[in-house]
């Protein structure tokens, strides 16, 4: 019991720290085709909060180094969904390698290097075998610089 | 499945793999064969890695929800061949299989339209026209219950079917080779509309219902054909006894001959024909012939068999048979016992 008291307070202290370091956030989207006022058709994004199947979304998230020191070996990972799949080549990131999991998070790799095994044989992963996508800057965030990544997916 | 627990993320932050799988769990309806459920909410969390300091450190972001609406999709499929009619039958059924291939539960009318352009004749829609492959068969009969508008409008689940009959009668003093059409239309009851439309509220549960890419309706067409088939069937056998004459002796063998012809316009469809060996004869194995062609005795994928499952009788398969093809010429022997 004393064990686990010391981590919930240990934990406390962390999450204080921790969230005073980096501002980070995450949106949903969706495109909409609108008729803009020359009549002609444009797409634009609009928070999304509703879908249906083979509908696509855009994840966004955005941090910023809100510390007074620039964070180094920034890493930002978020799970693909099980009801949704990657959109083949959507992930962006200025500045950031992309990286993608086929194992439920537990290893990463370039999307060419991953493989999975199908019917006992290994075969290239695709899209729909990513279970994550991880973002890794290549440089530090400067105090006060903010930086982005963006993935789509479709709703199966 | 809980993902908000942002105090074990961060205390465990130097095991970085440990936090971030703990926070990648989220919660999900399984996904059907037409797509994920209505109602499924699918929440997103990143996770944010660092070092400041040389200290790593960890930390996820707000979590974003979707809530999946319900689409709206159905298909129709003609499950009949082509259907061949002689002029004046009655009750003559197409089968169509109608699948709800949206994500919840729909409810769908049925309709029958027999006046479809492009064929040379309009079947007469029965009375009641619809009916319900009750009993499973794939064959109209007296266990169909009818199809009434209104009252028994088929409720399908997410990616269920369901199996349903046209039923129509057939004009008299039709020609052969005349075809007529009759097609079944399936209509979501929540409403139709080009894709994209939204029934706010309508779905399942009282979430959104939105028109899925067949625009809430399907309908298929089936085809009857006017094939008031005439066919000969001529049969012919050839004595040869031991010494050499044709005399039917114990120990003669019998070569017979049967002549099958399409004598009128139409066709004569999934023909077979079925021909018992005479008592006190023997079959002699592996004698029969299909113009001219060997076919195996054991049931397998050739046209034929001696099927001995029931009184020994010689099976070939023809199938669909017309004037133009030609007469086809089946043999086969038996040995006098």
């Amino acid at each position: 019991m004393k064990v686990f008291m010391s981590v919930i307070l240990i934990a406390f202290a962390s999450v204080a720290t921790a969230q005073g370091h980096l501002d980070v956030r995450t949106t949903v989207h969706k495109q909409e085709v609108f008729v803009n006022e020359a009549g002609e058709s444009e797409t634009r994004l609009v928070a999304a909060e509703v879908v249906v199947p083979g509908e696509s979304v855009i994840y966004t998230i955005t941090f910023r180094n809100v510390s007074g020191e620039p964070a180094d070996n920034v890493v930002i990972t978020n799970p693909i969904a099980e009801d949704l799949m990657y959109v083949d080549g959507s992930a962006f990131g200025p500045g950031m390698e992309i990286l993608f999991s086929v194992d439920g998070g537990v290893t990463f790799a370039t999307a060419g290097e991953l493989t999975v095994v199908e019917d006992e044989e290994v075969r290239e992963a695709r899209a729909g075998d990513f279970t994550h996508v991880r973002w890794v800057m290549q440089n530090d965030l400067p105090v006060g610089a903010q930086g982005t990544a963006r993935f789509a997916a479709i709703l199966e | 499945m809980d993902t908000a627990n942002p105090m074990f993320a961060s205390a465990f932050a130097w095991t970085r793999r440990l936090s971030f799988l703990i926070l990648c769990c989220v919660f999900s309806a399984p996904a059907g064969a037409v797509g994920t459920a209505v109602g499924t909410v699918i929440e997103n969390t990143a996770v944010v890695e660092y070092d400041l300091a040389g200290t790593p450190l960890s930390i996820q972001s707000n979590t974003t929800t979707l809530a999946v609406a319900e689409r709206i999709n159905v298909t129709v499929t003609l499950q009949s061949p082509q259907t061949p009619v002689a002029p004046g039958d009655t009750s003559r059924a197409l089968l169509f299989t109608v699948t709800n291939t949206g994500n919840g539960t729909e409810t769908f009318q049925l309709a029958i339209d027999s006046l479809i352009a492009g064929d040379d004749f309009d079947p007469d829609p029965a009375i009641p026209a619809i009916y319900f492959d009750t009993d499973g068969s794939g064959d109209f009969n007296s266990g169909d219950q009818p199809y009434t508008p209104g009252s028994n409008d088929p409720d399908l689940l997410a990616d269920e079917s369901i199996n349903v009959f046209l039923v129509n009668d057939i004009p008299t003093g039709l020609a052969n080779g005349l075809t007529g059409r009759s097609e079944l239309t399936a209509t979501s009851a929540t409403g139709i509309g080009t894709p994209g439309t939204v029934f706010a509220g309508q779905g399942d549960g009282g979430v959104n219902a939105v028109i899925g890419s067949t625009g809430g309706e399907a309908e298929d067409t089936g085809e009857y054909l006017v094939s008031d088939v005439q066919v000969s069937v001529v049969k012919s056998q050839l004595v040869n006894d031991p010494f050499g004459g044709n005399e039917p002796v114990p120990g003669a063998t019998l070569t017979y001959s049967i002549v099958v012809t399409v004598n009128s316009p139409g066709v004569a469809v999934a023909s077979t024909v079925r021909d018992a060996i005479p008592t006190f004869t023997s079959y002699v194995p592996n004698s029969i012939t299909l113009d001219s062609v060997a076919i195996s005795d054991l049931v397998d994928t050739d046209e034929g068999e001696f099927d001995t499952s029931g009184v020994p009788s010689v099976v070939v398969r023809l199938g669909d048979l017309t004037q133009a093809a030609g007469a086809r010429t089946i043999e086969f022997q038996v040995v006098i016992d």
